[in-house]
């Protein structure tokens, strides 16, 4: 037993008079199950502290005499917040706690609406599941039930039905314990105690859809997915999120070939069990109605629908006489093998010209692999987050570095220009004077006079002084992203990452998409720079690129300079635009290219910290639409770039031998398979 | 046997609520005794004097003075409960508003004892007069140097606060009180052996020490006299020492605190009181609304101790001491004892929440006429489905009164279930209007 070798007491204990050595202070309610044993539960969570309010996990106990007899306490137990101790006896089957059971979900039903037939819960819930299991089948209560209000908005995404809430504490449990917003709360007291935000503001949180998967019944509902299916009308279909560069395994719940809802799949590598609001409500472009379902091509001032065979023709023709000035914009949500295959078809044309958002030219850095990994944050004793909120931009690392705060104690200094969430657990928050954050890494590294810092970036010699401490510890990681150099200049980035390195500290320039970390390698792996888009738009205007191709990528929503796009657009002599939903850009294309999803298409994703995760697909393409590596297989088969790219398992094989990321990916063991579903634990 | 004044003797006397008045009784020799002794002498002393918590639960005091950390490695709090919300309890309100300084005495020797820092008393909201009085108390202590930094010369600091409760029952259980005066929810969290005692991590995680008003008031009784003086008092029952004041009320001529020696009989302490007025005595509910009711043939046996009332199925409890005649209607004191408690809980847990409130509407229809046979079963395993099941005890004292009464007087559940009316006043419609 791991517990045994980390040098953690084992005690001995019995469950149902089976003897048992679990790690002292264990919670029974998880002892049992090293035996197979589940007692029921409605107010515990594994990842929240337990309260024992529900009364659902009853158990009866008793402790060993030095006589060997067992003597056992007249009162039974909350199993979920019992600690194991040395000659603990537990009973989980008595006739006392199968009536005590029988009690607690009578007590639970008498307010409870029983709309299961309408309920979205009905079917996952653990109210009926446990009221099956353990439940008294009929009810004495005949007296008026509580009524509340039916369809409470708590927020744009997230309606309650206090009718069916069974008062378990988990949403408000939540938003202390893991989001930390600390958006709700419970009002009143008795039976007229209800989970509420307060002064029924709304439930401002990034992570609130998180409460509707682990509200016990449907109480807390989809406000985007609610009355759409029933549950066992859904099928749940493994998924990876790639709405950032975070990874989130989910599960995609897809009825007839339609995208209905998304929840979190539990990976403790990654997201644990949660997602952000983002990734749970943000996927319904899966449903949007402009998806792009043929290839067009133009002729004359029109676009018109033509066949595959003639859309990548004429790509391929014209690549053939400006292929040496050619140039790819990789899309944020693009699939590994995608990018490597736009990559590989820039280095065989000889251009050399790729583009994305995760750039680092201006850095002049070239790609480094992130020191610590999601897991690894996690027991850091200082974490240093510069740059605006990471709540916003890495959500789930946001998570890991308030986990490591608020359960390992980690000290966070947060440093940014403007107030973040990191502000209301950070041991330290630097609030600098925008455009000053160069200056305050010289007073940190030693190479100015604190005083001298204070003055100029508005944050206090003291707590300057505080974080050089600090700082001067063991155990320290930076988190960073390309925002830093997005509002303080490349060269505050770069200084940023000579402090870590000076300080020998974790030095973690994360990606910010999904398809960062793979072209960043791919890139570097075919000896090239991922160049940033403005740079090989500029080029279309001074006319080193001839063709254009927008791999997923929509210039109007990913670049600034409006300007800028629009003129290189038009420069452009061939604009290839593949995307998934029309866009700006199309109107300027020389050959528009539908693009499948990757629930669609399928394709493998590398998160921030490098885990290379396979998203299989389960949902029918739309109309002719391929996936993007399908696309970039044919292209390269055509042009005889490349061969014998018949899957995308296929792609990555010739990847691995190119990019030496992808060769330790494929051998490593970093592709994460599904695990069963998390919903209704 | 009669009254034994022993806190309350002085309480009439408004010179007792000054310092220099409570001085001349005796007043402040307990905690000069105090701090010339080892810390550990004191609470010997306590042991000695066999005192048990006055809030309701008998514990041993000196247990709990015991077992804050010796070697003090941060800081320690001790805190007062004068929540007092049990209802017909009315003893500690008595006690502060007109014995201040017994209590800022007592809470002085408890805090030199177990090495405290500081002192918070927890009052009932509606206590507007008893923290008025405290507080001129606790300013003068100040001034006088029996609080604050280096008490009396001694290198002793200790500093006391009044902090006023907002109108929850539930904030006199002691854990929902330390959450409240940390200014979370009143609601109770867990406990021994779910969590660490209160002596370990308290209010605000520190190691604290609780007790009830009376339980303060008799430290400096203790000190002053000796632990062997105070057993004395009440050496006639099996383990209960001292003095405790009762609060009677209900069909009594004279409704008030009364003092006695622990032995004394309970219809002593009626007669006390007066006796009853208009009529016989039909039931009484000798220590507050949650402790079982006992009848007439009960209360001439029962003799007041912690283990001789439970002979009679009954407690001493927090002292609230209520007599029924035989015009009372059970069911309808059963209504609206079980109103107080539902209205009163928390929330927390299911079986006090949900069972509760179903405990006032299956007698909400019975008073209106509409009881069914099997309802006083139905009441019954309710009341057991509550009690032992909910997460503190307020769960257990809602259950105890319902249970009792159905146990006590089930002719007059079934009367009232069979004809919807009172077997007693012959009213169908509620006696008493919440
Ligand atoms: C629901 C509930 C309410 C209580 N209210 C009070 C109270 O108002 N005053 C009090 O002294 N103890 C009250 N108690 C008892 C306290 O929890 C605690 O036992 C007591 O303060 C300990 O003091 P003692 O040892 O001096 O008796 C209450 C207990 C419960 C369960
Ligand atoms: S809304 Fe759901 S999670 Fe929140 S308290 Fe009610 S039942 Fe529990
Ligand atoms: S028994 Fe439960 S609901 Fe009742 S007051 Fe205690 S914790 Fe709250
Ligand atoms: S699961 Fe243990 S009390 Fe709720």
């Amino acid at each position: 037993m791991a517990a045994e070798m980390m040098g953690v007491d084992m005690v001995t204990i019995l469950v149902d008079d089976i003897e048992l050595q679990v790690p002292k202070g264990e919670l029974i309610v998880e002892s049992v199950k090293r035996l197979g044993i589940e007692i029921p539960i409605f107010c515990y969570h594994p990842r929240m502290k337990p309260v024992g309010m529900c009364r659902m996990c009853l158990v009866e106990t008793g402790t060993k005499q030095p006589d060997g007899t067992i003597r056992k306490m007249p009162k039974p137990q909350a199993s979920c917040t019992l600690p194991a101790s040395e000659g603990l006896a537990i009973y989980t089957q008595t006739p006392q706690i199968i009536q005590d059971r029988k009690g607690v979900l009578e007590f639970l039903l008498i307010n409870h609406p029983l709309d299961c037939p309408i309920c979205d819960r009905g079917g996952e819930c653990p109210l009926q599941n446990n009221t099956l299991f353990y439940g008294p089948s009929t009810s004495r209560h005949i007296e008026f039930k509580r009524h509340a209000p039916k369809a409470i908005p708590l927020s744009e995404h997230v309606t309650l039905d206090l009718e069916r809430c069974i008062q378990c504490g988990r949403c408000v449990r939540f938003t202390e314990e893991i989001s930390g917003d600390g958006q709700l709360a419970f009002r009143f007291r008795g039976a007229s105690m209800q989970p509420s935000t307060f002064a029924l503001s709304a439930f401002e949180s990034k992570f609130s859809g998180n409460t509707i998967e682990i509200c016990p019944v449907g109480a807390l509902t989809s406000s985007q997915s609610r009355f759409r299916a029933r549950p066992w009308d859904l099928e749940s279909s493994a998924g990876v999120c790639t709405l950032c560069s975070c990874g989130c395994n989910v599960w995609f719940d897809h009825r007839i070939g339609k995208l209905v809802r998304v929840n979190g799949r539990t990976n403790n590598a990654v997201n644990e069990e949660w997602t952000c609001d983002q990734g749970k409500f943000g996927h319904d472009y899966y449903n949007h109605n402009e998806r792009q379902a043929s290839v067009f091509i133009r002729t004359s001032a029109r676009l018109e629908s033509t066949s595959w065979t003639v859309g990548l023709g004429e790509i391929v023709t014209k690549l053939k006489s400006t292929g040496t000035s050619a140039g790819f914009l990789l899309g944020p949500k693009i699939s590994n093998e995608a990018g490597f295959l736009a990559c590989r078809a820039a280095t065989a044309l000889g251009s050399r010209q790729v583009a994305g958002i995760d750039s680092r030219v201006e850095l002049g850095a070239n790609f480094e692999v992130p020191a610590d990994s999601l897991l690894s944050l996690e027991q850091a004793k200082v974490i240093v987050s510069v740059g605006p909120s990471l709540a916003d931009t890495l959500p789930i690392v946001y998570l890991r570095v308030r986990k490591a705060a608020s359960q390992k104690g980690a000290k966070v200094i947060s440093i940014h220009s403007s107030p973040t969430e990191l502000d209301e657990f950070a041991f330290l928050s630097l609030c600098h004077k925008p455009g000053t954050l160069s200056l305050l890494i010289q007073g940190l590294d030693g190479s100015l006079a604190l005083e001298e810092v204070a003055l100029q970036t508005g944050v206090s010699a003291q707590a300057l002084k505080e974080a050089k401490t600090v700082l001067e510890g063991q155990g320290v990681s930076f988190i960073a992203t390309n925002q830093v150099a997005h509002t303080e200049g490349s060269a505050a980035l770069s200084d940023l990452r000579r402090l870590a390195k000076k300080l020998e500290a974790n030095w973690n320039h994360f990606c910010e998409t999904a398809s960062g970390f793979a072209s960043l390698a791919s890139c570097s792996g075919l000896g090239m720079e991922l160049q940033s888009p403005e740079s090989i738009l500029k080029k279309c205007l001074s006319g080193d690129i001839k063709f254009l191709w927008l791999v997923d990528f929509d210039p109007f929503e990913l670049v600034k300079d409006r300007e800028l796009v629009k003129q290189a657009l038009e420069e452009v002599e061939f604009l290839v635009v593949q995307s998934a939903i029309a866009s700006e850009a199309s109107h300027y294309a020389s050959v528009v290219l539908p693009q499948s999803l990757p629930a669609e298409g399928g394709g493998s994703f590398t998160n921030l910290d490098g885990q290379l995760q396979n998203f299989d697909a389960f949902l029918p393409k739309i109309g002719m639409a391929r996936a993007d590596w399908q696309i970039f297989a044919e292209l390269l088969s055509r042009m005889d770039l490349a061969a014998g790219m018949f899957s995308r398992q296929d792609i990555l094989q010739m990847a691995a031998k190119d990019v030496p990321y992808f060769k330790e990916a494929l051998t490593g063991k970093q592709d994460h398979q599904p695990q069963p579903s998390g919903a209704g634990v | 046997m009669a009254e034994r004044k022993l806190l309350l003797e002085h309480s009439h006397e408004t010179s007792f609520r000054t310092r220099a008045g409570y001085e001349q009784t005796g007043g402040y020799e307990g905690l000069k005794k105090a701090l010339g002794m080892e810390r550990q002498a004191i609470i010997d002393e306590v042991k000695t004097s066999g005192l048990r918590g006055r809030g309701g639960a008998g514990f041993p005091t000196w247990i709990k003075w015991n077992g804050l950390p010796k070697e003090k490695k941060t800081s320690h709090f001790i805190i007062c409960n004068a929540d007092e919300g049990e209802p017909g309890t009315f003893k500690d309100k008595e006690l502060i508003e007109k014995c201040p300084f017994l209590l800022v005495e007592g809470m002085t020797i408890a805090g030199v004892a177990t090495q405290a820092d500081a002192g918070y008393i927890y009052i009932r909201g509606e206590y507007l007069d008893g923290a008025r009085s405290l507080r001129s108390a606790i300013d003068e202590a100040y001034k006088a140097g029996y609080l604050g930094k280096n008490i009396m010369g001694s290198g002793v600091n200790f500093d006391l606060y009044i902090h006023m409760g907002a109108g929850s029952y539930e904030c006199g259980e002691e854990t929902a009180l330390m959450s409240s005066l940390m200014g979370e929810r009143g609601m109770p969290r867990l406990k021994f052996p779910h969590a660490p005692l209160p002596t370990i991590s308290g209010v605000f995680e520190k190691p604290t020490l609780i007790n009830n008003v009376e339980t303060y008031c008799c430290a400096p009784f203790i000190l002053k006299n000796g632990g062997e003086w105070y057993a004395t008092l009440g050496a006639s029952t099996k383990n209960s020492r001292g003095t405790k004041i009762f609060s009677v009320s209900g069909h009594v001529k004279k409704p008030g605190n009364y003092e006695i020696e622990f032995g004394t009989p309970l219809q002593e302490l009626l007669e006390i009181a007066g006796g009853m007025v208009d009529g016989d005595l039909k039931f009484c509910v000798p220590g507050g609304s949650s402790v079982p009711m006992i009848k007439k043939a009960e209360v001439e046996r029962a003799i007041i101790g912690y283990e001789e009332m439970s002979e009679v199925r009954s407690m001493v409890g927090s002292g609230g001491c209520m007599f029924f005649n035989d015009s009372t209607c059970v069911v309808t004191f059963t209504w609206r004892t079980a109103q107080f408690y539902a209205n009163e809980s928390c929330g927390k847990c299911t079986p006090c929440r949900e069972g509760t409130r179903w405990m006032v509407q299956i007698l909400d229809r019975i008073l209106a006429g509409g009881g069914n046979p099997g309802d006083a079963e139905l009441l019954q395993q309710v009341a057991s489905q509550i009690d032992g099941r909910s997460f503190c005890p307020l769960g257990d004292a809602a259950a105890w009164p319902v249970a009792a009464a159905l146990r006590v007087f089930p002719e007059e559940f079934a009367y009232f279930i069979e004809n919807g009316s009172s077997m007693v006043t012959g009213a169908k419609t509620l006696a008493m209007a919440p």
